[in-house]
């Protein structure tokens, strides 16, 4: 496949900042975090609970507004966009895989692959849906309702469905947290292999030292900073980086 | 497990809000037409008493039956009149201190400055002889004095005021000649009031009252007056027993409650009308309750069987829902009762702007109306929700511990024999009923065939609603494409959301039908009936003078007239129509062919039936039958011919002989004529006009005109129908605000998913939005048929009554889907704000 020659940034936050609440209660979930995601690359976000990893996830991804700082997805400075044009970036730029509640259960499995597609009214590219369906190996679920799935196959229409639309980058938030490990390590491989064959760009949200090992590169949060990273992880070193964070 | 219930009902204001109004407008609805009958009742006690103050006792014939068709009129009681030479025999009663024959008309009309007559659409146009001794008469003179001698003439206040005759002017009056000037010479109150509930009452001098009555030497009754030291029932008694068998007495006390009950079975039926439609916005509001509180149950499950799993009894928890209903209840019940004082209120003004001129009073508020208000909201709300709330206690508390909640399965078949039995069970008493069964069986089979739909309507929710959609689908994309998946998932919750529309659309549909077929039927019977060129009558086919066809003859431009007159006789104690008109004078001109035996001279005593009641009865020319008159009681008359259908003579027809010696009532009510050959259309009906002129009551129509008209008065119906029914609709639709607000809240999670991954906020209204149309068609196409089989029942049950024609009047039901598009994109819009509003974040966070 073609790795890109030149690396690229597909998505960046400069001096991101995030406050909930005001005054005496304000809580500041992400404090000056400047952190960048090179394209091709599989990223992990770790950090104990309250750490931030999510609402890192959800600001760089247009999901949640952000105090100060900037946020870009490509050279688009995301901050500064209205709902409607958060929301067509999302739809055209962003991939995402939730840790539940993922699919639409009115449609099929494959009708909620090409959900995004379907949403801007696209006809998706046949060819590349084909080499995802079986690449996931759903070829026989496809016109499987999620409630007829379990729940490792519904991850996976999830994953196909976040690759289908080719978004310049894909967020997963603890896309392993309800399922086995058998499962879990079905969709991480994939998610792996479309980094390495597609070239695709994740960033992953866990807790989860034995996922974060399928990524190229481990960000640690603490208190609302990246105060860490560490390339090409194996889950002892990452436990044992979470270890020394006291999670 | 209170403290649970309260937190539940608070914690969903909306939902509170929407089940609410529904029992609010429905109590509403009843308690508002109960305060308005109690109203109306006192008023009408307190008017006639006042009314009939002053006499001590009447001298009456017995009641008869009237002898004139009393067109939508309650039944009130007719007596005959009384001969004049009965008054010096009641003055020789002992006990009578003086008595004086007095005459009454309700075809007095007077005609306005401008020359139009005056006709208030529900008040009579009442005409009274105003005695000089003061102890005979309720009337009192206001302003200026009573009129004697035979060109004055006194009217009620109310009437001088609101058209403006001046006190010693000329004032045109309509009795039974041509129109007459006579001077006002006063303004009169009745008793004590100053208007006979909007009626206009003008008042003669007695001798001028009789002639101008058509009375000749009778009397419409006596008033008596008692000697000091006797009472009315003791004045009433000596007369009873004196003049015992021929005629009969009653005091002043007597009467005032006769003309009020009189009065009340007028109203009675305004107030069944409104209780009928009251009941039905009702039925559509108990829908909703059901509807509602069975999604609040799905949405409970996990809530409810954790409850369960902790150890609370099923008693509990059908408590905890029960609970949640009886609050609803209590609150929504004395808002409406509130509501429904309001509503009285503008009930009332209502009539007033129908031309009743209801006496200023206080509004009566009993507090049997208020209890029975409070116990139809309580019990109708409560009882709803019971069903419900039984599915409730059947939530295994395994149910909390699964992922997602499945929605309970009944059985298909249960569901289908169910529905099925009913719906037999319905459509059978409903045909009882219309054959002849009464009206509460209809009501009873349409209540039946509504809960049957209701019942099956989930069967066909999902092939239906996804047929809707799919155009929507096409032309919308994905939110159509969204919007038709999400009414088809829950089939049973949108087959209930429209159910309750059904109801409305249902009975919008079948007065529609009844209206539509009833204008084609109307339609027909003047192409065939009405032959002639010009009819002459009054807009309700009132009396008119019979000098108006006299005038008509005379006219060189006009060669043929035949003047009708309608009333009622008894054939083996049944009260039937009947016509009379010279038959072969209306041969001439009009549709009337003898199948057997030859029209008759008008000079013969004779009686005419039409084909289908010689058939029905063996009745057949050269037959003697006996028939019964108000005035002359059983009377033998020969069959001299069997006709061929006609509409407008109907089934019995007799000649103006006949009438004049056996009818008190003389007069026309309707005349038809046909133009003189060679002479121009206009020529004609300029001398018809000029001759209709002076009898302002009537008005001359062609066929086109005749037509126009019926066309006008079915849309009046149609249109207070359908305004009557907006209610039920209203609340159906609230129906279906609450049950998209309900499914979005339970979508939550979805919509955020939607929205996250680049559903736009514009999409996702568009999704809610067509969901709710959806929804809004699939009701009003399930109350289309149901209506187009009620009105098919209908039309063939009134086919003896004239309506001959099943008229499916397609364009409105095309008007009815598009309103119904219009109605469900309304009805979206709060919850397609609420849809698109999603906070994105918190939907797809988990729990």
């Amino acid at each position: 496949m073609t790795a890109p020659s030149i690396t690229t940034t597909a998505a960046r936050a400069v001096e991101l900042v995030k406050v909930y609440g005001h005054g005496e209660t304000a809580v500041r979930a992400l404090d000056r975090v400047s952190i960048e995601f090179p394209s091709g690359q599989f990223n992990a976000i770790m950090g104990p609970s309250g750490s931030g990893k999510s609402t890192l996830m959800h600001c760089l991804a247009g999901l949640d507004s952000v105090t100060s700082g900037q946020v870009f997805i490509g050279e688009t400075d995301i901050t500064k966009l209205n709902d409607n044009q958060l929301t067509l970036l999302r739809r055209d730029k962003v991939g995402f895989i939730f840790q539940a509640y993922n699919l639409v259960p009115t449609l099929t499995a494959i009708e909620n692959i090409t959900l995004p597609m379907a949403i801007a009214g696209r006809a998706p590219d046949q060819a590349w849906v084909d080499q995802i369906v079986d690449t996931v190996g759903l070829r026989d679920r496809l016109h499987h309702r999620p409630s007829e799935l379990s729940g490792g196959q519904q991850q996976r229409v999830a994953a196909a469905r976040a690759l289908a639309s080719r978004p310049d980058i894909i967020y997963a938030d603890e896309p392993t947290g309800n399922l086995d490990s058998k499962a879990s390590a079905e969709i991480l491989e994939f998610l792996a292999d479309s980094v390495r064959g597609l070239g695709q760009t994740i960033v992953m949200v866990t807790h989860d030292p034995n996922a974060a090992s399928y990524s190229q590169r481990v960000v640690f949060l603490e208190d609302g900073r990246a105060v860490d990273e560490m390339l090409d992880p194996t889950a002892d070193r990452v436990l044992d980086r979470m270890k020394a964070m006291g999670a | 497990m209170w403290k649970a219930t309260i937190r539940s009902l608070m914690g969903h204001k909306l939902r509170l809000i929407l089940t609410g109004i529904a029992v609010i407008l429905g109590v509403g609805f009843v308690t508002g037409t109960l305060v308005l009958s109690d109203t109306l009742n006192t008023t009408f006690d307190t008017l006639f008493k006042g009314v009939n103050a002053g006499i001590d006792a009447q001298v009456r014939s017995p009641k008869s039956f009237n002898e004139q068709s009393d067109f939508g009129g309650g039944g009130a009681s007719f007596h005959q009149p009384v001969p004049a030479a009965l008054v010096d025999e009641v003055r020789q009663i002992p006990g009578v201190a003086a008595a004086a024959g007095s005459a009454a008309s309700e075809t007095t009309v007077l005609i306005d400055t401008k020359g139009k007559a005056i006709q208030p659409m529900g008040p009579p146009t009442l005409g009274f002889s105003f005695q000089p001794d003061p102890r005979l008469t309720t009337l009192k003179v206001k302003e200026g004095r009573r009129p004697s001698g035979p060109t004055e003439v006194a009217i009620d206040d109310y009437t001088v005021k609101k058209y403006g005759f001046h006190l010693g002017g000329p004032v045109k009056v309509l009795t039974n000649g041509p129109v007459r000037t006579y001077t006002l010479v006063g303004t009169i109150r009745i008793g004590t009031a100053d208007s006979l509930l909007g009626a206009t009452v003008t008042a003669f001098d007695p001798a001028t009252a009789q002639q101008a009555f058509n009375l000749s030497d009778r009397w419409s009754t006596i008033t008596v007056k008692a000697a000091s030291g006797v009472s009315d029932s003791e004045l009433r008694d000596r007369i009873s027993t004196r003049l015992a068998g021929r005629y009969e007495a009653v005091t002043g006390g007597q009467l005032a409650k006769e003309n009020a009950s009189d009065v009340q079975k007028n109203i009675g039926f305004f107030k069944t009308v409104l209780l009928v439609f009251a009941g039905v916005s009702l039925l559509v509001g108990t829908f909703l309750i059901v509807n509602t509180f069975n999604i609040i149950i799905a949405q409970r499950t996990r809530e409810l069987a954790l409850l369960r799993a902790l150890g609370a009894r099923r008693r509990q928890v059908m408590g905890s829902v029960v609970g949640e209903a009886v609050m609803t209840a209590v609150f929504c019940s004395i808002v409406g009762v509130g509501f429904g004082v309001l509503a009285a209120i503008g009930l009332k003004g209502l009539l007033n702007a129908f031309g009743f001129k209801l006496p200023a009073g206080p509004l009566v508020v009993k507090a049997g109306s208020i209890i029975a208000g409070l116990i139809v909201g309580f019990v109708v709300t409560v009882l709803s929700s019971l069903l419900p709330a039984r599915r409730a206690t059947h939530v295994a508390p395994l149910e909390a511990l699964r992922e997602t909640s499945v929605p309970p399965v009944t059985s298909t078949r249960r569901r289908v024999v169910a529905g099925a039995a009913m719906g037999v069970a319905g459509v059978a008493l409903l045909l009882a009923g219309l054959a002849g069964g009464g009206v509460s069986l209809v009501g009873l089979g349409a209540l039946l065939t509504f809960l049957a739909v209701s019942f099956l309507a989930p069967l066909v929710a999902r092939p239906v609603a996804g047929a809707i959609g799919a155009p929507i689908a096409r032309v919308f994309k994905f939110p159509g494409r969204m919007a038709r998946e999400n009414a088809t998932r829950h089939p049973r919750r949108t087959a209930a959301t429209a159910a309750a529309l059904m109801i409305g659309l249902a009975l919008v549909t079948l007065v529609t039908v009844l209206s539509s077929s009833a204008q084609v039927s109307a339609n027909r019977a003047i192409d065939h009936a009405f032959t002639a060129d010009y009819i002459v009558k009054t807009r309700q086919f009132s009396n008119f003078p019979e000098t108006l066809a006299t005038d008509l003859r005379s006219l060189r431009e006009v060669e043929a007239v035949a003047p009708f007159a309608f009333g009622q006789f008894k054939i083996d104690g049944a009260t039937k129509q009947m016509s009379s008109v010279d038959p072969r004078e209306f041969a001439k001109l009009g549709n009337l062919k003898a199948i057997e035996g030859t029209l008759p001279s008008d000079k013969d005593i004779a009686l005419l039936v039409d084909e289908k009641t010689s058939t029905d009865h063996h009745w057949h020319a050269g037959d003697v039958l006996t028939v019964e008159f108000s005035k002359t009681g059983k009377q033998q008359l020969p069959i001299k011919a069997v006709y061929a259908k006609n509409e407008l003579i109907g089934k019995y027809l007799v000649t103006e002989s006949t009438f004049r010696a056996n009818f008190t009532a003389q007069g026309t009510n309707v005349v038809v004529a046909r133009k003189a050959s060679g002479v121009s259309d206009t020529q004609a009906r300029a001398a018809v006009d000029r001759v209709a002129k002076t009898y302002p009551s009537v008005e001359v129509q062609d066929q086109t005109e005749l037509k126009a008209e019926q066309r006008k008065q079915i849309n009046q119906f149609l249109f207070i129908m359908l305004a009557l029914l907006i209610f039920s609709i209203l609340i159906a639709l609230i129906g279906v605000v609450n049950t998209l607000v309900l499914s979005i809240f339970e979508r939550t999670h979805e919509l955020g998913l939607l929205r996250a991954v680049g559903t736009t906020r514009r999409q996702t209204r568009r999704m809610i939005r067509w969901e709710s149309v959806i929804i809004a068609v699939f009701g009003t196409l399930l109350g289309m048929v149901v209506g187009v089989f009620f009105g098919w029942a209908l039309v063939t049950a009134l086919h003896d009554q004239g309506i001959t024609s099943l008229v499916v009047p397609f364009g409105y039901l095309f008007v009815f889907v598009v309103i119904a598009v219009i109605a469900g994109m309304v009805a979206a819009i709060l919850p397609a704000r609420r849809a698109a509003r999603l906070n994105v974040l918190l939907a797809i966070s988990s729990e």
